[in-house]
């Protein structure tokens, strides 16, 4: 009766810019559910879904939706830089992006990055 | 296993079961995090809705100690469904914690989520360190 679970999970802990971080990745058919966390917690959570309507290089355009948190503009500019390539790589699935971070820099984006990747699970 | 530093050592734990209610087989998937829940329910890997729940620090205005009703919103998906956000809601009551469900199943008849709710409320007994 147990058998394998039927969502798959990835998880990986590592210190990016000094600060000991937990990611999680888990697919659904629809979404990928993305956990970057510095605090144990959810934080912010984040809903990017890509829209049909395709934009100049084809790709389709990310909309980013703050479902849990505080909605400040650059909340979005990171949610996408940060798994904007989750999306496209999983067939533009959807992307729930649960969010805990320290400090929103430019080189926590590169760095977080590398450690969902190693997270791949689409 | 909950002192000071416990984020930092990485807490967040994953939990995988299922069970066979009604001749469904249902699937579990949990993630414990610091003072926080994540709970999917689902017979296909679909993520069609999810609800938060959280007990609120106010009195309410009958009086006591604390609001026994926690608090419940749907963030995602069919938001008249309440079958996810009442789920999350008597969790959050049971653990006292912030709890987010998602539930997958077609069937939301009372008597089987109460079938789902008492099955994760046995594990939540039988593995306590996984919730």
């Amino acid at each position: 009766m147990e058998g394998k679970p039927l969502v798959i999970s990835k998880e990986k802990t590592a210190v990016v810019c000094g600060v000991p971080t937990q990611v999680i990745c888990t697919a659904f058919s629809t979404h990928i559910l993305v956990v970057v966390t510095q605090f144990g917690k959810m934080g912010t959570l984040v809903s990017l879904e890509p829209s049909n309507v395709t934009g100049d290089v084809g790709k389709p355009v990310l909309t980013t939706k703050v479902l849990l948190g505080q909605d400040e503009p650059l909340i979005h500019v990171f949610a996408k830089n940060l798994v904007a390539f989750v999306s496209q790589e999983a067939g533009n699935r959807a992307v729930l992006l649960a969010l805990a971070v320290k400090d929103k820099s430019m080189e926590g984006v590169t760095a977080l990055k590398e450690e969902i990747r190693t997270c791949q699970v689409w | 296993m909950e002192g000071p530093g416990a984020a930092a050592r990485g807490n967040v734990t994953l939990h995988n079961f299922s069970a066979r209610l009604w001749e469904q087989l249902v699937h579990f998937h949990v993630m414990r995090l610091t003072d926080s829940l994540f709970l999917w329910v689902g017979a296909t890997p679909h993520l069609r809705n999810l609800s938060v729940a959280m007990c609120t620090r106010y009195v309410s205005a009958a009086g006591g100690l604390w609001d026994p009703i926690p608090v419940s919103t749907a963030l995602l998906g069919d938001m008249s469904d309440t079958t996810s956000t009442g789920l999350a809601q008597r969790l959050a009551r049971k653990t006292s914690k912030q709890v987010f469900v998602s539930y997958n199943l077609p069937n939301t008849d009372s008597s089987f989520t109460l079938l789902v709710e008492n099955r994760i409320k046995e594990e939540m007994e039988a593995f306590p360190e996984k919730f």
